[in-house]
């Protein structure tokens, strides 16, 4: 079984283009850093390799047992069939949208995922605040299809820090949009920071990792529109704290609170339903908050969202 | 006594991050903004809260933060985070109260913390905040 994790050899990388990043910034946008915001994001990426030191283990070990269990045999020298590996790769990218899609609808797994979107930043740093929770919101379990499918747990192990790796580069504000045809294809910074934006028509939108083509297959594509209106970032209630111990629990915090006060027929409803959902009604969901931005919209300009935007007006907002 | 491999890993990346946020530091970035007009408040209202249109704004005499009531009464804190702003709707557990003439405002959310105001009419705006704690 080859021992090879592609993320430690990027590492150095990611210092350097942070690095070139922040002088990047000094000249062309001195907000675009923080030096707590930077200090709080690098502290959850070290946090988090070494919650992946403590759990990674349990995960493997659970994924290498339904590997026994594979619908399809690639030998013993499965990391000699060439093939496996690009398709190992997209496949894993589209479980990865699926994983990611979950995890902004879903409470549970939103609380492990909100730590990724908790600065007001959007810089190379941010790409690097990754949680530390993720184990307890069973992220690995998306992975496990591919698993059950034949692909060894070592071979995903690569290719998906090989996706980890590409989505470090979009986290910027430096570079403005890429030639037409890689982001028809690709995931760029122009797609991802609409991901990242809390303006409520960039709401749960373009969920991709690698490749944009599964938000434009699944309805949850969104341009971004500079022209238009000046993106901002961060959550649709705002931190307003540099504590890193709070921003990587509030969410978990959050849900604990509501679960002990709910009445018992909504109890699991606040770990289940989407973010910001209430029994009472009292707080707002990215699909209200987008609801009533399309009625101001509609009633200033006369003419509704969907006719601008194919996917606004269809289907379960995202 | 030998070091274990991940112990040294772990100092030598919390050292290299120390050192990031240090040269950010140095290189002047991320200076905090101020709220300078009511344009600059409104702006960071709608941001803070989308939709959210104020008919009455004060803002703290050193640009840190501001006070916004809308035509409904609901009242919106801004206050300086970084180079940003965070806001809040202030509900009834909000609290108030004048200090040596500025406006101390507890918006209940212990993370958030207390707001210190230094605002032209205090008293009015303690008042339209206790009124919260009344409707």
């Amino acid at each position: 079984m080859p021992d090879f994790d592609p993320v430690a050899y990027a590492v150095p990388g990611f210092v350097l283009l942070v690095l070139a990043e922040m002088l990047w910034a000094r000249r062309k946008r001195p907000h675009a850093y923080e030096p707590r915001d930077t200090l709080t994001s690098l502290a959850f990426g070290l946090g988090s390799t070494v919650a992946g030191v403590v759990f990674g283990g349990a995960i493997l070990a659970a994924a290498l047992w339904l590997y026994d269990y594979r619908l399809f045999d690639f030998g013993e020298s499965w990391w000699a069939v060439w093939w496996a590996w690009p398709l190992a790769f997209v496949l894993d990218d589209l479980l990865y949208y699926v994983f990611h899609r979950m995890a902004h609808r879903v409470r549970w797994f939103w609380a492990s995922h909100v730590n990724h979107h908790s600065s007001q930043h959007y810089n190379l740093s941010t790409a690097l605040r990754q949680t530390w929770t993720g184990f307890f919101a069973l992220s690995f379990a998306f992975g496990l299809p591919l698993v059950l499918l034949g692909f060894h747990p070592a071979m995903l192990a690569i290719v998906s820090g090989f996706n980890l790796i590409y989505q470090f580069w979009i986290h910027t504000e430096a570079i403005g949009r890429m030639p037409r045809w890689f982001e028809a294809v690709m995931n760029t910074p122009s797609h991802h920071r609409v991901h990242h934006a809390t303006n409520p028509r960039y709401l749960d939108r373009n969920y991709a990792g690698v490749f944009i083509v599964w938000d434009r297959i699944f309805g949850t594509f969104e341009q971004e529109r500079p022209e238009e209106e000046t993106i901002r970032y961060g959550i649709v209630k705002q931190l307003g704290s540099f504590n890193l111990l709070w921003a990587v629990f509030h969410e978990w915090v959050g849900i604990a609170q509501d679960v002990w006060r709910a009445p018992w027929k909504h109890k699991l409803s606040y770990l289940l339903r989407e973010p910001g959902w209430s029994h009472d009604g009292s707080r707002e969901t990215s699909a209200t908050i987008r609801a009533r931005w399309e009625a101001r919209r509609e009633s200033a300009t006369g003419k509704p969202v969907a006719d601008e935007n194919p996917i606004a007006g269809s289907g379960e907002p995202a | 006594m030998e070091i274990p491999p991940a112990l040294l890993q772990f100092v030598g990346s919390l050292a290299a991050i120390v050192a990031l946020a240090a040269l950010a530091w140095w290189l002047k970035l991320g200076a905090p903004r101020r709220i300078e007009s009511e344009a600059d408040a409104r702006r960071e209202a709608s941001e803070a809260a989308d939709g959210y249109e104020p008919v009455e704004i004060a803002l703290d005499r050193a640009g840190r933060a501001a006070l916004l009531r809308d035509r409904a009464g609901q009242i919106l804190l801004l206050r300086q985070h970084g180079t940003h702003f965070a806001g809040r709707v202030l509900t009834p557990a909000a609290r108030a109260r004048i200090d040596s003439g500025a406006l101390l405002v507890d918006t209940a959310e212990k993370r958030y913390g207390q707001v210190r105001l230094e605002l032209e009419d205090p008293s009015a705006w303690l008042a339209h905040i206790e009124s919260i704690e009344t409707r």
